[in-house]
């Protein structure tokens, strides 16, 4: 047997690696694009939260009023000021992401009936780990992150006139305007697509190569963090400290403000104790690096600075740097855009080098007499519900979060199930429906519920588009539908006229 | 710093735009015949000069840090969108970012 060329090799990796881990990427990408605005869905989500201009002093006065009278005993508290992107008041008492929350009216401090969603978050979480549990989502990720960086450049080297068609798509054709698409696609976007894989793997580095933490830290993840960010070490022993007033916290504020720019919230160890200590958080992006976790401390009864905000070493740095051109925390709501729709044309990439996948084999299969092969149908089907299914659920999950009862309990939980039901469905029917039947029913529907979103508050909330980012959102969603309301009826049309007419000249042939 | 942004982006727009045009194939897809060579290179010249202004534009909006970031995301996304419109609306796709300019130097004198 001939050995293969460099190309058909790199042709060969290309097609099927980029068929396995395109299914997983096509998800990573498109929550990765929605994650991007994860505090505007859940904002969206909790429609009983008004934005409202108020002071953070004295909205953290009031958390601080509300904390003390219902949560004294508590060992931490933690409060989640009002931001330009979170417009919430939020007090926990416990630990941050475990103890019981409770949403604030910032204006007058009085608790609000918040309804339970799965908001924004969720989209991030599922971003890097699938909704696996943690560990073995992330590994998971960073696989398909690997395999996807050799899908990226095994793409470039078969590509045969990478600057001759630069600019180059030619409708109308089949195969060949696939092709130009998922091309201009890739290589116009190349430098989001390797940037945001290779500082996608640097985020977990850590995890998949953890040699230096066990060389340098004894694989200790908490003391190479604490080296980080200079922090003097806080006692958790067992003896009660003794009961000393908190220090007023709105004079801490404004200087953390001088410092860090506008704030995100604070949390308080040992509150009403003697060995206090308050951690002021900003609202990240007023650089690249992701500065999270770089805080300033105070102590909590004298007010006096601890520690912080970290000079950061320059190969901290480094990392962080990469972390934050990931994670686009910076240069405001103009960049956040920009990296949405780069993730959505990376998606497009994504789904069109997957049904450039069936539409090079149907008319050999056609003519073979093997498109009912089980394999070929399991390819198109999954192609179906992983790209329009999911496109499909995510719009979906909007439509439940206004559609569920609010009281109802665990209703983030419904949320998440009604889903990935929606999700389950959607294979299913891509794999009962005619292939080009499914694609266009299901682009359909998902067109119809994007165009409806708006309409959908305006019956279910009392003061619908008052709130302007709500409103911003709503109408993005409608132009994306008018994009899949065009895309579905192009595939109407393909399924009627040329594809008969490609499908019929073979046979001809054949004859 | 939006105005800037909104400039970074339509010179972008632009500066693909009159590289596009520095190639054969596409002059003679919008003006079905052949470009003279002097305008080809004159072409490609001012694209890549429209492409350092939106560069210029950009760091304008964000600072030297961020705002090489930000142009890379620009050209991509003005270029791609180029190549979507172009077959559909050639004219078009080459001639709308002139009034665009008109409306931002518009809305730069009325916003100061």
């Amino acid at each position: 047997m001939k050995k293969p060329t460099l190309t058909q090799a790199m042709a060969w990796l290309h097609t099927w690696g980029g068929l396995l881990f395109g299914w997983p990427l096509f998800a990573i990408f498109l929550t990765g694009s929605l994650a991007v605005f994860d505090h505007e869905i859940d904002h969206w989500m909790q429609p009983e939260i008004q934005r409202q201009e108020v002071p953070i002093a004295q909205a953290a006065e009031h958390a601080l009023a509300y904390l003390q009278r219902h949560h004294a005993d508590a060992g931490a508290w933690n409060i989640a000021l009002p931001s330009e992107r979170d417009p919430g008041l939020r007090v926990t008492a416990g630990e941050r992401r475990r103890g019981i929350s409770t949403d604030l009216d910032p204006r007058t401090g009085e608790p609000l009936k918040v309804r339970e969603a799965a908001g924004g978050s969720f989209f991030f979480h599922f971003h890097y780990t699938l909704n696996l549990p943690r560990q073995i989502g992330i590994w998971v990720v960073g696989l398909v992150a690997l395999a996807t960086l050799a899908t990226l450049v095994s793409g470039i080297v078969i590509h045969k006139k990478l600057f001759k068609e630069f600019f180059t798509f030619r409708p109308n054709k089949g195969q060949r305007s696939w092709l130009d698409a998922h091309n201009a696609a890739g290589v116009l976007l190349m430098p989001f697509h390797l940037m945001i894989v290779y500082t996608g793997l640097i985020i977990f580095g850590l995890i998949y190569v953890p040699a230096a933490l066990q060389a340098l830290y004894g694989g200790d993840v908490e003391a190479f963090f604490a080296e980080q960010i200079q922090a003097p070490p806080h006692s958790h022993g067992p003896s009660r400290a003794p009961a000393a007033p908190l220090v007023a916290l709105a004079p801490l504020l404004q200087q953390a403000e001088q410092r860090m720019g506008p704030l995100a919230g604070l949390s308080i160890q040992h509150p009403g104790r003697a060995d206090a200590r308050i951690e002021v958080r900003r609202v990240l992006g007023n650089r690249i690096a992701l500065s999270k976790g770089h805080n300033m401390v105070f102590d909590g009864v004298s007010g006096a600075l601890l520690a912080g905000p970290p000079q950061l070493r320059p190969t901290v740095l480094t990392q962080r740097v990469m972390f934050g051109l990931h994670f686009a925390q910076f240069g405001g709501y103009p960049m956040r855009w920009l990296y949405f729709f780069c993730g959505l044309v990376g998606s497009a990439m994504i789904a069109s080098g997957l049904v450039l996948f069936t539409v090079k084999r149907r008319r050999k299969y056609l003519v073979e007499g093997r498109a009912g092969d089980f394999g070929h149908r399991l390819v198109e089907g999954l192609n179906v519900a992983v790209v329009a299914g999911l496109v499909l659920a995510c719009i979906g999950l909007f439509w439940v979060n206004r559609l569920l009862p609010v009281e109802l309990a665990q209703r983030a939980g419904w949320e998440l199930r009604l889903f990935f039901a929606l999700w389950a469905l959607s294979l299913v029917h891509g794999w009962c429906r005619p292939h080009l039947q499914a694609w266009r029913e299901q682009l359909g529907v998902a067109a119809l519920l994007c165009l409806g979103l708006p309409l959908l508050s305006a019956l279910t909330l009392q003061r619908p588009w008052a709130d302007s980012g709500h409103l911003l959102l709503e109408l993005t969603a409608a132009g994306i539908g008018l994009l899949l309301a065009w895309t579905a009826r192009r595939i109407g049309q393909r399924g009627a006229q040329p594809l008969s007419r490609r499908a019929a000249r073979p046979l001809a042939e054949v004859n | 710093m939006l105005s800037a942004f909104f400039a970074g982006l339509l010179l972008a727009y632009a500066g693909m735009a009159a590289l596009c045009q520095g190639l054969e194939r596409h002059y003679k897809q919008v003006w079905q015949r052949l470009p003279p060579p002097g305008r080809r290179r004159a072409l490609r010249l001012l694209g890549w000069a429209l492409l350092a202004a939106s560069f210029a534009a950009s760091v304008a909006a964000w600072g030297w840090a961020m705002g090489p970031v930000g142009w890379f995301g620009q050209i991509s996304l003005a270029g791609f969108a180029l190549v979507l419109l172009l077959p559909y609306q050639p004219r078009l796709a080459l001639l709308w970012p002139g009034p665009a300019l008109l409306v931002w130097l518009l809305c730069r004198l009325a916003g100061g």
